[in-house]
């Protein structure tokens, strides 16, 4: 019938073909406007309304209370240590998540040797189930029994309580964001690689560029920016938006030592029933990381593209 | 594994025709029968159970079509199913849900209220409902479940470690003195080895068992104020202190207690009952595991916190609530709650199904681990739901700060006046 639909727009394009060529378009892409209004559009517009009133989940009526719940955020102790937390968390894992996959996908490329298996196991985190993963390591940070702590245990180090400590727990939630984003960045970062002519190199070592250092620097790194531009943002968003190994690993706890913003939002409209209040702290949320994109856009792409 | 399929064709007509009588019948009878909706949460431990209970009463009741709703992984996500439902319009006519969350479908009006029911059916100990049973079902002034599932903490242990520490197992601490003596001589054996783990985090059950046990309350009687502030909500933060400061309890974050457990590392355990038969899968043949009841603080006023399901009746239409009516008595008979213990080791709930031997005597018997929980029966109170619409949220505000005890950030009585002040905060104002 879809298909019926275009051959009658192609057929009446051809006789006018300005509106036609309109029709067939808006067609065409009713789908995906319909997908967005419907998916995205309309749920986000009903989160910023719900901000604006009281609604808890299974109360009958509800009220609108204008900023209220904006003002009540503000004054939260609540929401006030899990934006830290966050904002520690981003600062943690986005640099180094990065700066791994980098690494990664340098030394996988230098050496064709394994290149397969390595692009494997480094990749394997991303495509395995966090909540899966999250009981692995679980039990690989386990303050006794845990192997980690058992190696270090045996080099005559501290060990740490990693999951159960409020100096540990974010950390550690951290570090298996690293381990996780890194092998994500590589796979982006390695597919950048390949896409920078050979011929630069060559040219690079006969213009003078004898190190290898000297050539990642003159040719790798500039014609890499606009992939390292998609890939801080996709960890930022990635690491902002982090939720499953909080909610498997640590709830938040010690005392919201580990609690993150996500996992805030979830426990006050799905555990509190507060969706008013939720809906509030969703609107935040959605507009700082919003404003954060904007802002790292326009801070970066103005080094990125050769124009 | 699947064996190869091979059929002839008069087999396949016979199979057609069997399976298209079987079902016609149901349908035939379905003519005037009442469909009902039943949802519950925690099939992992409750399916089995609620298979069994299914099973027989449909056989009882030919003519009420009871169906199982896709169950929900926990408590949590039973509840938000319902008030979702509520908001919808989609609901289950009966639901079980965890016990101290019945006060909240009380009190936004989606239980349906019990006595006129179970006035009509005359006297409730007839039925095997005691007040105490009812009691843990009846909230913000009305009946608004009936308990299918209780539960209480009781004491694991790990006899081999007891041995180890020249203890007897037979004789497992009766008080809290001696149990922090015993994980005391338990972690001393080193090898990574921790005494004692009292499972304080996820809510605040654990630790109104401490409370409880010291005779104290959440709030006071008119749910006004907070009650915990008092000498006996010290007592209750002074032991869980005592325990990190005297026995080195480590700060398990969660399942971590149950993985050092069953790899034979940790010589005490006080948790719920519920997990009697997950523990004991766990353990395997690592080591002999033991239950036993809860150490006793005060003989005479200590009591206990009631966890588990209770069964609430949601339908408004008078045929369906009816029919929902017979499922829940059923469920929560002498019989339901027979096919309910055998299937998960949790406390019967129907007062003849625990006098009577002739229901469960044999299941105990070959059960022993499942005794334990059986013996604090008459020590168990319910689990307090605090009113209003911060009921959950008290909950871990008070988890939060036992965390600053288990890390020892501060002390019991600075803990205590804030936890009194945030709770406060967080009650309706009476």
């Amino acid at each position: 019938m879809a298909d019926a639909a275009i051959h009658r727009v192609a057929a009446t394009a051809a006789v006018r073909a300005p509106i036609g060529e309109a029709a067939a378009a808006w067609l065409l892409t009713a789908p995906a406007i319909v997908a967005f209004v419907l998916m995205l559009l309309v749920p986000t517009i009903a989160v910023c309304l719900l901000a604006l009133t009281d609604f808890e989940l299974g109360v009958p009526t509800f009220q609108f209370v204008g900023l209220d719940n904006f003002a009540e955020l503000m004054r939260d102790r609540n929401f006030a240590i899990p934006v830290r937390n966050t904002a520690f968390f981003v600062a943690l894992v986005a640099p180094l998540s990065i700066l791994m996959g980098l690494v990664l996908a340098l030394l996988i490329e230098a050496n064709p040797r394994g290149r397969t298996f390595f692009r494997a196991a480094f990749f394997l985190p991303v495509v395995s189930l966090m909540v899966a993963m999250a009981t692995a390591w679980q039990y690989l940070l386990h303050p006794t029994i845990g192997p980690v702590n058992a190696i270090l245990r045996d080099l005559g180090l501290a060990t740490p309580n990693w999951l159960g400590s409020s100096e540990w727990a974010l950390i550690s939630i951290g570090l298996i964001s690293i381990w996780e984003n890194a092998g994500f960045n590589m796979v982006l970062i390695m597919a950048g690689l390949t896409a920078i002519p050979r011929e630069l190199y060559a040219a690079a070592e006969i213009d003078g560029a004898r190190s290898a250092w000297a050539r990642l620097r003159l040719v790798t790194w500039p014609l890499l920016g606009p992939t390292m531009l998609f890939v801080v943002l996709i960890t930022t968003i990635r690491a902002i938006r982090t939720f499953d190994t909080v909610a498997a690993l640590t709830q938040g706890g010690p005392n919201k030592a580990s609690e993150l913003i996500v996992y805030t939002i979830y426990r006050e409209g799905f555990t509190y029933l507060r969706m008013g209040y939720a809906s509030a702290m969703t609107v935040v949320f959605l507009a700082v990381v919003l404003g954060l994109m904007a802002l790292q856009t326009r801070l970066i792409e103005r080094r990125t593209h050769y124009g | 594994m699947t064996e190869p399929l091979q059929m002839n064709r008069r087999a396949a007509i016979g199979l057609i025709a069997g399976s298209a009588a079987a079902l016609a019948a149901p349908a035939v009878r379905a003519q005037n029968a009442v469909a009902i909706n039943v949802h519950y949460s925690m099939p992992a431990i409750f399916k089995p159970a609620q298979d069994a209970v299914l099973e027989e009463f449909s056989r009882r009741f030919p003519n009420i079509r009871a169906t199982y709703l896709n169950p929900t992984p926990t408590y949590e996500d039973g509840a938000q199913l319902v008030l979702r439902g509520a908001a919808t319009g989609d609901l289950p006519d009966v639901s079980f849900q965890g016990l101290n969350r019945l006060r909240l479908f009380a009190e936004r009006g989606i239980a349906v209220d019990l006595r006129p029911l179970l006035a009509r059916e005359g006297d409730p100990a007839k039925l095997g409902y005691s007040p105490a049973l009812l009691g843990l079902g009846f909230h913000g002034r009305m009946q608004a479940g009936l308990a299918f599932a209780t539960s209480n903490p009781i004491s694991y242990y790990n006899v081999d470690l007891f041995r180890r520490a020249g203890l007897d197992p037979a004789r497992f601490p009766t008080n809290w003195d001696d149990a922090i003596a015993a994980a005391r001589r338990i972690r001393a054996l080193g090898d990574g080895i921790d005494g004692m783990f009292y499972r304080w985090p996820g809510d605040d059950w654990m630790f109104s068992a401490l409370l409880y046990g010291h005779g104290g309350r959440m709030l006071n009687d008119q749910e006004s104020d907070v009650a915990f502030n008092g000498p006996e909500g010290l007592a209750a933060l002074t032991l869980l202190d005592r325990m990190v400061k005297e026995t080195g309890m480590p700060n398990y974050a969660g399942t971590a207690d149950l993985q050092a457990f069953a790899a034979g590392k940790l010589g005490m355990m006080f948790r719920t009952t519920a997990q009697v038969r997950g523990i004991a899968d766990s353990v395997g043949s690592n080591f002999t595991l033991q239950t036993t009841v809860m150490p006793v603080i005060d003989a005479q006023k200590g009591r206990l916190p009631t966890g588990g399901a209770g069964a609430m009746i949601v339908a408004k239409d008078p045929a369906k609530q009816a029919a929902a009516w017979e499922f829940v008595k059923f469920a929560t008979s002498a019989v339901g709650t027979s096919l309910m213990v055998r299937n998960t080791g949790y406390v019967p709930c129907n007062q003849f199904a625990i006098d009577d031997p002739q229901y469960l005597s044999e299941f105990y018997r070959a059960n022993p681990l499942f005794q334990a929980a059986t013996k604090q029966v008459h020590l168990m109170i319910p689990w307090y739901a605090f009113p209003g619409a911060n009921s959950v949220r008290v909950t871990t505000v008070m988890v939060d700060h036992l965390a600053r005890i288990a890390e020892q950030k501060a002390t019991p009585e600075q803990v205590l006046a804030d936890m009194a002040t945030d709770v406060r905060r967080l009650i309706p104002r009476g």
